[in-house]
């Protein structure tokens, strides 16, 4: 069976402007120790997807319909205490700013301490006992003295590192990571998806990794979903997405990356911008932007095409018409 | 990057301390200047002191032994001599030394400004931060209704309110005065028997009104802010309890203006209880010194008006303390 189970999942925020939806039929799994890349724009609703996942979508949004079975428990309308029981327990998030997760005015010690008994009694040694041996294991060194430091005697890196530690407490089984390196440094980017994929791989945590970076996406998961406008329009193999991509909206993604392009080419972009949630275009969202659109696509939601591989395209590239 | 040693830490705040120390005897040599100028050009005090109907030897005389015969300056600057050594001088009208005056009206001001703060900090704080959570619900609403009448209804008439509903109709407690005292120290305190707390319940509360509405303000605000950042976010993601979220969290985040409002309102309370005292009979310093305004009692008046700069600038000076306490960026940079 596997860890995680999301079927045809909704989320939408009631806006005053209308209903943004946000994340619209959205179904997925994910294994035991499977690493998960979730990409794809600003507004293409992978973090909303994320916050789902954990129950934390803020009102004005919630889950409208769908299931979330979580180790075969079904998340969507579990009660509160219930999911609160779950969350730093067996499902963890860590997020993009360290600097802003963090609380500033109590020290690293107490925030985790604060964490370790969350979920149960624990002595004041006993805690920080736990939080020290964590936070070793995330690569800070001398982490027993560490902990009566404050969040801004670290570094950008060292920050996330003890997010991450704080994620990693009670040893959960799902990790959702919302964009935890794009806050830092290109040098320590590398370092913290090297130290999450080892740690992944040692205690055998499933991980979503939420990016807008194909690149980074790459070198780390098992697995791709591309979301755009609240949709999966692909999803695969790492591999084989990123080497044979079918959707024109991931075509655009991997022309774009800087490190595909030749030296003083101009970088190839997707024309136009992301679609106003509030105003989707009949058709294929993508409509707009792509340049094999016709008549059809204007008119016509794309089904998903399966096969070996999922692709939400009434034109999908690389196979003969 | 490493935290400060304590040893340095400590000469650091030390530093501080003196530094502002010395600030706040500039403030207050200015303060008593100005008073002093100020008591001056209000009016003559020979007219109280003596019967129009003296003779002009006995007028001449009280002058010269109140040396008013002196310039301006020259009596400033003698008062400045006299207040070194600890002498404020004596009032005109009780013809005792003023800070005994002072003194023995002050523990009951300081009870009344004391009870009053921290009964508009230890409701209105957990009102606020429940508004401030729960912003679209109807107690929070109402708590918000609460607030505005405390900013609003002025607060002779809500003292009268209370004389009427809790000591007139109900006669649950006395309408004035301060009632029986404990000596502790040689002070009088009335908050040490029960029944003197019932004659500080009444005057308390009618000042703490206001104080409520000013810390359920504060409290709401800032908690409305804190509860949208990621902090509130990761330490639900970690499990924490909405409860412990609030109490370890928010509190801690929102603590330094509200600890900047509660030490103004102390110190301007402590200075200004004037109306209430005077309705519920409260024989505070408040009242001492609208009595010594009427019969310009000058010694009492500067004395009394240099001794609330001194109250401000010591309560300033805490607040301050206590920034660092609260929020560990600021030391560092104050070690700077």
């Amino acid at each position: 069976m596997s860890l995680l189970e999301v079927r045809d999942l909704r989320t939408h925020f009631f806006t005053r402007a209308g209903v943004v939806r946000a994340v619209e039929g959205v179904s997925f799994s994910l294994q035991r120790g499977e690493i998960l890349g979730l990409v794809g724009e600003s507004g293409s609703g992978k973090s909303v997807t994320g916050f789902s996942l954990i129950g934390l979508v803020d009102p004005p949004g919630r889950i409208v319909s769908g299931s979330i079975r979580f180790d075969g428990q079904e998340l969507v309308g579990l009660a509160q205490g219930d999911m609160r029981r779950l969350r730093g327990k067996r499902i963890a998030m860590v997020f993009q700013d360290p600097a802003a997760t963090l609380n500033p005015v109590l020290t690293i010690g107490q925030q985790m301490a604060l964490a370790v008994r969350a979920h149960g009694q624990a002595s004041e040694a006993a805690a920080r006992d736990l939080a020290a041996r964590t936070l070793t294991r995330v690569g800070i060194p001398d982490a027993a003295a560490r902990l009566d430091a404050y969040p801004h005697e670290f570094s950008g890196g060292m920050r996330q590192r003890v997010a991450i530690a704080t994620a990693l407490l009670h040893g959960p089984d799902l990790i959702i990571a919302d964009e935890p390196t794009t806050a830092l440094d290109v040098s320590i980017q590398a370092q913290i998806l090297a130290e999450m994929q080892k740690l992944a791989r040692e205690t055998g945590t499933a991980l979503v990794w939420i990016s807008h970076d194909l690149a980074t996406v790459s070198s780390l998961a098992d697995r791709v979903l591309v979301m755009y406008a609240g949709r999966i329009v692909e999803s695969g193999a790492v591999g084989e997405v990123l080497r044979d991509p079918r959707h024109h909206y991931t075509r655009g993604l991997l022309d774009s990356l800087p490190a595909t392009a030749l030296p003083g080419a101009r970088l190839n972009q997707i024309p136009g911008t992301t679609p106003s949630l509030l105003a989707l275009p009949p058709g294929c969202p993508f409509a707009p932007r792509c340049p094999r659109a016709d008549a059809v696509c204007a008119t016509d939601p794309p089904d998903v095409v399966t096969g070996d591989r999922l692709v939400r395209c009434h034109h999908p590239l690389g196979v003969a018409a | 990057m490493r935290p400060l040693s304590m040893p340095r830490y400590c000469d650091a705040m030390l530093g501080f301390i003196i530094q502002r120390l010395l600030q706040s005897v500039g403030v207050m040599l200015a303060m008593s200047a100005l008073v002093f100028i100020g008591v001056y050009a209000i009016g003559n005090p020979i007219d109280v002191l003596i019967s129009p109907d003296a003779t002009q030897d006995i007028r001449e005389d009280t002058i010269r032994r109140y040396g008013l015969d002196l310039p301006l300056w020259q009596q400033y600057f003698a008062f400045l001599g006299r207040l070194l050594s600890g002498d404020f001088g004596r009032s005109l009208v009780f013809d005792i030394p003023v800070l005994e005056l002072v003194l023995a009206r002050l523990p009951a001001t300081l009870e009344l400004a004391l009870a009053s703060v921290l009964i508009g900090a230890f409701i209105g704080i957990p009102l606020g931060i429940y508004a401030g959570y729960r912003p679209d619900a109807v107690s929070s609403r109402a708590i918000m209704a609460v607030s505005v009448l405390g900013f609003s209804v002025p607060t002779f008439w809500v003292g009268l309110l209370l004389i009427l509903t809790f000591a007139v109709n109900l006669g649950w407690l006395p309408a004035g005065d301060r009632g029986p005292t404990v000596e502790v120290f040689g002070i009088g305190w009335s908050f040490l028997t029960a029944e003197g707390l019932t004659f500080l319940i009444l005057p308390a509360l009618n000042l703490s009104l206001f104080k409520l509405a000013m810390m359920i303000r504060l409290a709401r605000a800032g908690t409305r802010e804190i509860m949208l950042t990621d902090t509130v976010k990761f330490a639900r993601a970690a499990g924490l309890s909405e409860f412990t979220i609030l109490r370890r969290h928010v509190l801690r985040l929102i603590s330094i203006p509200l600890v900047t409002v509660f030490g103004l309102e102390f110190a301007s309370t402590l200075a200004f209880a004037v109306v209430t005292e005077t309705i519920f009979s409260w024989p505070g310093v408040g009242k001492l010194i609208i009595d010594s305004i009427t019969s310009l009692d000058r010694p009492v008046m500067v004395a009394y008006l240099v001794l609330v700069a001194f109250f401000f600038v010591v309560i300033n000076l805490v607040v301050d303390l206590s920034y660092a306490l609260l929020d560990p960026r600021l030391r560092r940079g104050r070690a700077a």
